[in-house]
């Protein structure tokens, strides 16, 4: 008996593969590939089930580029984008670099490291609420940290110039901790004798970090790229909190606009429509940054 | 008679239930949070402690997103069995609402024993739409004046004579600056929605009109009017000094930095467990009829699938008629003024802290038809939404009041031709 389920097995390796997914593709098949599926269905629906969806094609995409609120907010994720990736990613990383430098045996790392990952434990509402507060002109830690320095503090969430830095900053507070652990993972697996042989040939803490940790840091920076890329895209929470995508519309990012049209204005279709341009931006620039990172053999 | 013979029959459905044993369960959402929250839990509790047929299961909503939720609870199939509803939001609501005098099950109204006679006409008749009636009326809330009796003697002025003309307003809001604190904060925490409140009072005080033409074919807010109004609230955040860009009214007020502020019936509780010596007054007079702004909540039956038994519509709107008998206990914890008459006569209400300190002043401006309720468009929200954001922009110097009222409107004609 056992013998012919494994000849059988083997004869029809693909069903075992196959069998092995299933599980997984079940999950994913429900709770992602049919509500993808589904909202660009309805982003070709002028959507209303109590009197009846109308079909529209493709009119909802045409009002959405025409809609000068959308390229508005479209321009924000980009802007916001520029902003909190780098500032995420390097952050990340100075953490990273600052408690490896330390090394392992030194008191306190641990205490360190974990005060650094704190952050990403919270939820998003908890960072907004909290960093709403610290950017407070009244009671504020921040604008208590400019006037003990005797600056003008600016009035971080409602000036059009500094909300979305603002918002971009105490994004980073919170999710550059996970990214650090990212790449302290990637640190620890640099051989060690690659840093000696380099100190014999006179290389500067430069040269190592040019030469040795990026190259070899790249499957942990692309990881935390893409995440990144993906997380700054869909922004919603803290700029919903922390500023209502205000003032004026100077924070109003692609999630927040696609909220409001479906939550508040209940234009379901056409924030479905915009679902689907989020989905395809994350995409595009998603593979542009393996591209330019040339990491197709990584990712194999 | 009719009346009675409803309530004979919905006396005999639920007493068929109780004989079979059976406990129907109302499910009720709402979108209250702190205060008003607690006083519906309480109203609530009070029903399902001294009811065994019916027991209701309250769910707080989200301000935020509750109509949406409400929307697709209908949608879905699922919708509970109460809801609530703002007058202002019928237009937008009405196809997901049960009409309560042509339900599938006939007029609810009689059937719950609900007599229009018990409420205020207006805000009875705010239920009704297109020859159909959708809501009870639940309370009307407005905002008012805060203010600080210790900084009012701190700077010279009269605890228990807050302002009430423009004169004396500016006057006390000069006196409490050079005391060292914020003089006024005209709209709560500041969110766009607050400042656009605070410029239509000053609007309908103005006698700036409506905001969109009859039909709502065009914005009519960009008027002289229009102007005076926005340029008064710029100008107490950035010309007269009385407050910061960006600050928030509630945080000044409970933390004593502040003078005076214009808040909702809602702040009571905050106030009241902040440890300020608080006054309340209206909205002073500043330009010509002392308007003020505010809303109304109502009760109301979502659309439910096709085949929901009487029962459940009968046990419905007993749970409606106990929440509107025992809305004294609203007024006095939530602090809305109760639409139903004898809810606001009650004694336990009239002698309440509340209703002496802050409560009965409210009701006074209701009474005298002096709370302007929001506009009532299919796209209302869009259109507050366009208004506020410019008028946001104003206030915090990024472009002129001519300039946000000229941008806002433009964005409302194109919100009003479909586009």
């Amino acid at each position: 008996m056992k013998n012919k389920l494994t000849r059988f097995l083997y004869r029809h390796r693909g069903i075992e593969g196959i069998v092995y997914v299933l599980p997984f593709a079940a999950l994913w098949g429900v709770f992602l590939a049919w509500p993808v599926g589904y909202g660009i269905y309805l982003s070709l629906f002028e959507w209303n089930p109590i009197k009846g969806s109308r079909f529209v094609g493709l009119e909802n995409y045409v009002a959405l580029f025409r809609d000068v609120r959308f390229l508005n907010a479209l321009a924000n994720t980009f802007k916001f984008a520029a902003l909190a990736v780098p500032l995420i990613l390097g952050l990340g990383l100075l953490f990273a670099l600052m408690l490896w430098s330390w090394g392992r045996t030194r008191r306190g790392v641990g205490f360190v490291q974990a005060v650094l990952f704190f952050p990403y434990l919270l939820t998003v509402s908890t960072v907004a609420i909290t960093w709403k507060w610290m950017f407070d002109p009244d009671f504020g830690l921040v604008t208590h940290a400019f006037k003990a320095l005797k600056v003008p503090a600016p009035v971080f969430l409602t000036e059009p110039a500094w909300a979305l830095p603002a918002i971009a900053f105490a994004t980073a507070w919170w999710l550059s901790g996970y990214r650090m652990v990212v790449f302290q993972a990637g640190l620890g697996d640099i051989p060690q004798e690659l840093f000696e042989v380099a100190s014999i040939d006179g290389a500067r803490f430069h040269h190592k970090f040019l030469h040795i940790i990026l190259p070899l840091l790249k499957p942990a920076l692309l990881f935390s790229l893409v995440l990144t890329i993906i997380s700054a895209f869909r922004t919603f929470g803290q700029v919903l909190m922390m500023t209502e995508g205000g003032p004026g519309r100077s924070t109003e990012v692609l999630a927040l606009y696609l909220y409001w049209t479906a939550f508040e204005y209940f234009k379901i279709g056409k924030a479905a429509a915009s679902g689907v341009v989020l989905l395809v931006l994350t995409l595009i620039l998603t593979l542009i940054g393996v591209k330019l990172l040339g990491l197709k053999s990584e990712l194999q | 008679m009719r009346k009675i013979v409803a309530l004979a029959m919905g006396a005999v459905l639920v007493w068929g239930m109780v004989a079979l044993g059976e406990v129907l369960k109302i499910e009720f959402n709402t979108l209250f949070h702190e205060a008003d929250a607690k006083a519906m839990e309480e109203i609530i509790n009070l029903f399902n402690a001294s009811h065994t047929n019916i027991q209701v299961e309250l769910i707080q909503g989200r301000w935020a997103q509750y109509y949406a939720e409400l929307r697709l609870s209908v949608i879905a199939g699922t919708p509970p069995q109460l809801g609530i509803c703002h007058t202002y939001r019928l237009v937008e609501m009405v196809d997901y609402l049960t009409p309560l005098d042509a339900s599938p099950v006939g007029n609810l109204i009689q059937m719950g024993g609900i007599n229009p006679a018990d409420f205020p006409k207006a805000t009875w008749d705010a239920g009704e739409l297109a020859g159909h009636h959708y809501l009870i009326p639940l309370d009307t809330h407005g905002w008012g004046l805060w203010y600080n009796k210790d900084i009012f003697a701190a700077a010279g002025l009269d605890p228990d004579k807050p302002p009430q003309t423009m004169g004396e307003f500016m006057a006390a809001c000069e006196a409490i600056k050079a005391a060292g604190y914020y003089a006024f904060h005209p709209a709560e925490d500041a969110l766009p929605r607050k400042l656009r409140r605070a410029w239509e009072i000053f609007f309908y005080q103005l006698g700036g009109g409506a905001l969109f033409d009859e039909g709502y074919t065009k914005a009519t807010f960009n008027n002289p009017e229009g102007l005076v109004a926005l340029q008064f609230l710029v100008d107490i955040f950035n010309n007269f000094g009385w407050n910061i860009v960006g600050g928030n009214g509630y945080n000044q007020f409970t933390a004593g930095k502040l003078g005076m502020l214009f808040a909702g019936n809602w702040f009571y509780p905050t106030a009241r467990d902040s440890g300020v010596n608080w006054g309340y007054a209206p909205v002073p007079n500043f330009f010509g009829t002392p308007y003020t702004w505010g809303a109304s909540h109502q009760l109301c039956i979502p659309l439910q699938p096709a085949g929901t038994s009487p029962a459940v519509y009968q046990a419905t709107m007993e749970v409606a008629r106990w929440v509107v008998e025992h809305s004294y206990i609203w007024t006095m914890s939530g602090g809305h003024i109760a639409a139903y008459k004898q809810a606001a006569e009650d004694p336990t209400l009239l002698a309440s802290d509340y209703w002496t300190r802050s409560g009965n002043l409210l009701n006074e401006m209701a009474q005298k038809g002096l709370v302007k309720f929001p506009i009532n468009h299919p796209r209302g929200s869009e259109l507050e939404k366009a208004i506020e954001t410019y008028i946001e922009l104003a206030v915090n110097g990024k472009i002129t009041p001519a300039a946000a009222l000229a941008q806002a409107e433009a964005e409302c004609n194109k919100i009003l031709q479909g586009r």
